[in-house]
């Protein structure tokens, strides 16, 4: 089965893929930024809505381990190939699991490790990612660890065309309720 | 017998069959105890489907109870399972989780195993013993059966044969969630450590899920049609016969829970055997949950989907969004279970008995035909479970 979500034109090749940040400039650095932090504030504060609106209205959303993306196994803890599902994914937390799940506290830090423009108003770009999380006992842990691999449409402000969050952490400690 | 067994003659067991001791669930010596009889006694054990490892060299790494096993699809067909350590010193012999080789070294002392685990070469073996000999020292292999490509394991020769320890009734159910004839492929995987006693994971009911699931509800899985079969010897077998929704207002994109299937029936397959492997077909999706305990409180559960040979393209895309959206740790239906498996491990470090209701006519007596919607179906696996482990049951 052949994935376009699978596929990697901006990264794929080592020869051009290392990181070329002087030529993204410095503004279209910072908007994307800008939206990395949105991004991970809506998250740490369990804002679904504010999840949603990080992503542009083709936006689409796979967090899968990096064991299946090596092995070209495109199942996921999440896959939203589309933008209902991605609006769907707001449903699941707010309405459908409410009230069924012990609530935990989750800290997103993250790092740019590459840009890279597509052309037009696209940048390819991938973000290392540790995401702490602290339940009920009061202790805290290690969720996971990984790198995202996005596609960003910047124009005025950036929006996530395509987000791919790629776990390290092959065997999740608990289950995963929010996006990461 | 080696382990410490102090609860096991401590503790007696309950006169009513529907009281389950509490302490069981978390007790590291029952827990040693639990690794020899039951993981490592005479049980079949689900390690591998063959549509994981289809090509000849795929190999698969597991475990049997805590002991590191390796799947591999032998150059001449067939499909073994051996332990994953070294016929010399012991070294785990392959440490990927999958891949594709014919041969198999040990890094320590560059000793080579073919892919049907005979030994290939060892250096300086004219310095070896006098009774070293290659055809001795190939990995050591477990006894394996298979049905529709789901291969067991078991490191007993007391284990009895596979189709009767699964019993009649699971045959056809069992054959169903594989797919129909077994001809099956891997989608991929989610793997999740769930911080709970295996037995804890293993105990979901057939009361809870309209319950506990507000998805039940969205798609009008109520529940009560169909069927629950529990064995003598620890299996259950549902078969919930379900009404599909005409139409879901909740969802923006309600193609995900479309039910595209050839089967004639739409129902839910859900088949537990002994001790912890869970097997299911809800809607597409055709999963096996491969588990293992990782310690007392801790249980891995790997859950692979899978897709069949026959199917096209879109069908195989259909079961992966539904999948990797409706099942699993993070699955619209399934993520409250998650929830409650850490709840009843840490809720059950309390005094007393858990006490099932739901169904029970009789406290003295264990009932092999409960309703779909009962929770009694798992009585008679807790009766089995005290009699291997040997705890004494009150009289009254």
């Amino acid at each position: 089965m052949s994935d376009p979500a699978m596929s990697d034109p901006a990264m794929s090749d080592p020869a051009t893929s290392n990181p070329v940040m002087s030529r993204v400039s410095a503004e279209v650095r910072d908007q994307i930024a800008d939206l990395q932090a949105e991004y991970i504030d809506a998250l740490d504060n369990q804002d679904m809505e504010g999840w949603l609106a990080a992503f542009d209205d083709q936006g689409t959303y796979y967090c899968r381990s990096k064991e299946n993306e090596d092995d070209g196994l495109e199942i996921g803890y999440m896959f939203d190939d589309c933008h209902a599902r991605l609006c769907d994914r707001v449903k699941f937390v707010d309405q459908i699991w409410a009230g069924t799940f012990e609530e935990y506290q989750t800290r997103h830090f993250l790092q740019p490790t590459r840009f890279k423009s597509l052309g037009e108003d696209l940048y390819a770009t991938e973000t290392n990612f540790t995401v702490m999380y602290t339940d009920d006992t009061g202790i805290t842990k290690v969720l996971a660890s990984g790198r995202y691999k996005d596609e960003i449409v910047v124009n005025g402000v950036a929006k996530l065309r395509s987000r791919k969050a790629i776990l390290d952490t092959n065997v999740v400690p608990r289950y995963i309720v929010y996006p990461i | 017998m080696n382990a410490h067994t102090d609860l096991v003659t401590s503790l007696e067991w309950p006169a009513n069959l529907n009281e389950i001791p509490k302490a069981v669930f978390d007790d590291e010596d029952l827990y040693a105890l639990e690794l020899e009889k039951i993981f490592y006694g005479p049980e079949w054990h689900v390690v591998a489907h063959r549509g994981e490892v289809p090509e000849k060299g795929d190999f698969k790494r597991f475990y049997l109870g805590e002991m590191p096993i390796l799947v591999i699809h032998g150059d001449d067909g067939r499909v073994r399972v051996f332990h994953n350590a070294c016929s010399h010193r012991g070294a785990l012999v392959e440490t990927k989780n999958r891949g594709n080789q014919l041969e198999f070294e040990c890094p320590y002392h560059r000793w080579l195993f073919s892919s049907t685990g005979d030994m290939i070469g060892c250096p300086n073996s004219d310095q070896f013993s006098p009774s070293f000999s290659k055809e001795k020292f190939g990995l050591k292999e477990l006894r394996t059966d298979e049905y529709c490509g789901l291969v067991f394991a078991t490191l007993s020769d007391e284990t009895p044969d596979l189709k009767e320890w699964m019993g009649e009734r699971m045959l056809d159910p069992l054959a169903r969630i594989l797919g129909g004839d077994g001809r099956i492929r891997l989608l991929g995987y989610q793997k999740v450590n769930y911080a709970c006693n295996w037995k804890a994971y293993v105990d979901n009911d057939g009361y809870h899920a309209p319950l506990l699931h507000p998805a039940f509800k969205l798609l009008n899985w109520q529940g009560g049609r169909g069927a629950q079969v529990p064995t003598e010897n620890g299996h259950i077998v549902f078969e919930a016969d379900l009404t599909m929704p005409t139409k879901v207002d909740l969802l923006d994109d309600p193609t995900l829970i479309d039910f595209k299937g050839t089967e004639t029936s739409n129902g839910s397959l859900v088949i537990s055997t002994f001790p912890l492997t869970v097997m299911t077909k809800h809607l597409d999706m055709l999963n096996i949950r491969f588990a293992f305990p990782r310690d007392h409180d801790h249980t891995e559960v790997h859950y692979a989907y899978f897709y069949h040979e026959d199917d096209n393209e879109e069908m195989a895309r259909h079961r992966l969004r539904q999948a990797s959206n409706l099942l699993g740790p993070s699955g619209m239906i399934s993520l409250e279970d998650a929830a409650i498996f850490t709840r009843i491990h840490h809720g059950n470090i309390s005094p007393g008995n858990a006490i099932f209701q739901k169904g029970v006519t009789d406290e003295r007596a264990l009932n092999f035909t409960p309703a779909q919607n009962d929770e009694t179906g798992n009585l008679p696996r807790w009766e089995y479970y005290r009699k291997l482990m040997g705890f004494r049951r009150a009289t009254s």
